[in-house]
């Protein structure tokens, strides 16, 4: 296996703590993460970015419906910028953060621009021969609300180490082991 | 790109190899022998010209970008065309059905033509089922496209990152020769 269930756990506890820092506006806002069906995206489109190394790429796959709640959190006040090109800044953090939190394990790791695909792509997924995917629903102050799937294709065993290790109690929150 | 002459220099290199430790403490007092310093100044030196050649992948990776973003383009159109022709076949469904309803109130008279209406019925639909698979495949291949391009985006970046380390850390070794 070229990604254990260890590796899984620590990618999963790198991205909840990225997303966490990145796509909170203000960190007292209330951040919900769960667990969802990784090809879960009925419509609209998605946001991909990815990270690559020698050892592996890692497709981020952003779902962020085009509605009032979403468009209220992530769109700055009075920047005129759509939901799909603020968003895209968001992620573009979010995934920038998980490349640094990930970079002291793999050299010369690099990430791509976001692209933007129509949501029904993502039932093709398994033509890539992922290791791994996972799929999340992240809501924010219980009104935005976002889908996320994670893709990990390797090439050669990848280790990320398993840095968060609280079990995290909170109703809605993922439980670290 | 020419091939690197080394093996004499990883064998004296190799006989010389003690703990880092070591060899660190001996730093001040150690001396490489004239011809040697020479010797390793020309292999840096043709390690340099190699690095420095190996930047030229740029122009490759440039070329693969460009490469998928025509062939992103090229899906987009697919689509578009997709999209008119699930059009066409949707409009055709509805001139068969109205076809056979037609035919079906002309009575015997049209006992002809409403075979031909379910004929053109069924070509409908197997040109809608033809359609949606068309469409399907051509998620399928963006979101390859999208991989591939994203892929040999990020690659480029970390080949790049990984030479200029490389000629960063040839620097720091013709230094420490001079």
């Amino acid at each position: 296996m070229l990604f254990s269930d260890q590796n899984r756990r620590g990618l999963v506890s790198v991205f909840e703590r990225c997303a966490r820092a990145s796509l909170l506006r203000s960190q007292d806002d209330l951040f919900e993460i769960s667990s969802a069906p990784a090809a879960s995206a009925a419509g609209g489109s998605l946001l991909i970015i990815t990270t690559s190394s020698f050892a592996f790429r890692l497709l981020t796959i952003f779902h962020v419906d085009d509605n009032e709640a979403n468009r209220g959190y992530f769109v700055p006040a009075g920047s005129g910028l759509s939901l799909q090109d603020s968003f895209a800044e968001v992620a573009n953090l979010c995934c920038g953060a998980l490349n640094r939190e990930i970079a002291p394990c793999f050299p010369h790791l690099a990430m791509s621009i976001p692209c933007r695909l129509s949501a029904r792509c993502l039932e093709h997924l398994p033509q890539l021969n992922p290791d791994y995917t996972a799929g999340f629903k992240i809501n924010i102050n219980s009104a935005a609300s976002i889908g996320v799937t994670l893709c990990m294709c390797c090439t050669a065993a990848v280790e990320i180490p398993m840095t968060l290790t609280a079990v995290q109690q909170s109703s809605g929150e993922l439980e670290m082991f | 790109m020419g091939s690197i002459t080394g093996g004499s220099l990883i064998a004296r290199h190799t006989r010389k190899t003690r703990p880092a430790d070591e060899v660190n403490r001996d730093v001040p007092s150690q001396r490489i022998e004239p011809g040697l310093k020479e010797d390793l100044l020309a292999q840096a030196g043709t390690l340099s010209q190699e690095t420095a050649q190996l930047k030229s992948i740029a122009v490759a990776f440039e070329r693969w970008h460009q490469d998928m973003i025509s062939l992103s383009q090229q899906n987009r159109e697919m689509h578009s065309q997709g999209d008119d022709l699930s059009s066409i076949v949707r409009q055709l469904i509805m001139l068969s059905l109205n076809a056979a309803i037609e035919a079906a109130r002309a009575g015997d008279a049209a006992r002809g033509f409403v075979v031909v209406a379910a004929e053109v019925r069924s070509l409908a639909l197997r040109a809608q089922a033809l359609s949606q698979d068309l469409s399907k495949s051509l998620h399928k291949n963006d979101l390859a496209a999208t991989a591939t391009f994203q892929d040999i985006q990020a690659g480029g970046k970390m080949m790049m990152a990984a030479i200029s380390g490389l000629e960063s850390k040839l620097g720091q070794l013709r230094g420490k020769i001079d």
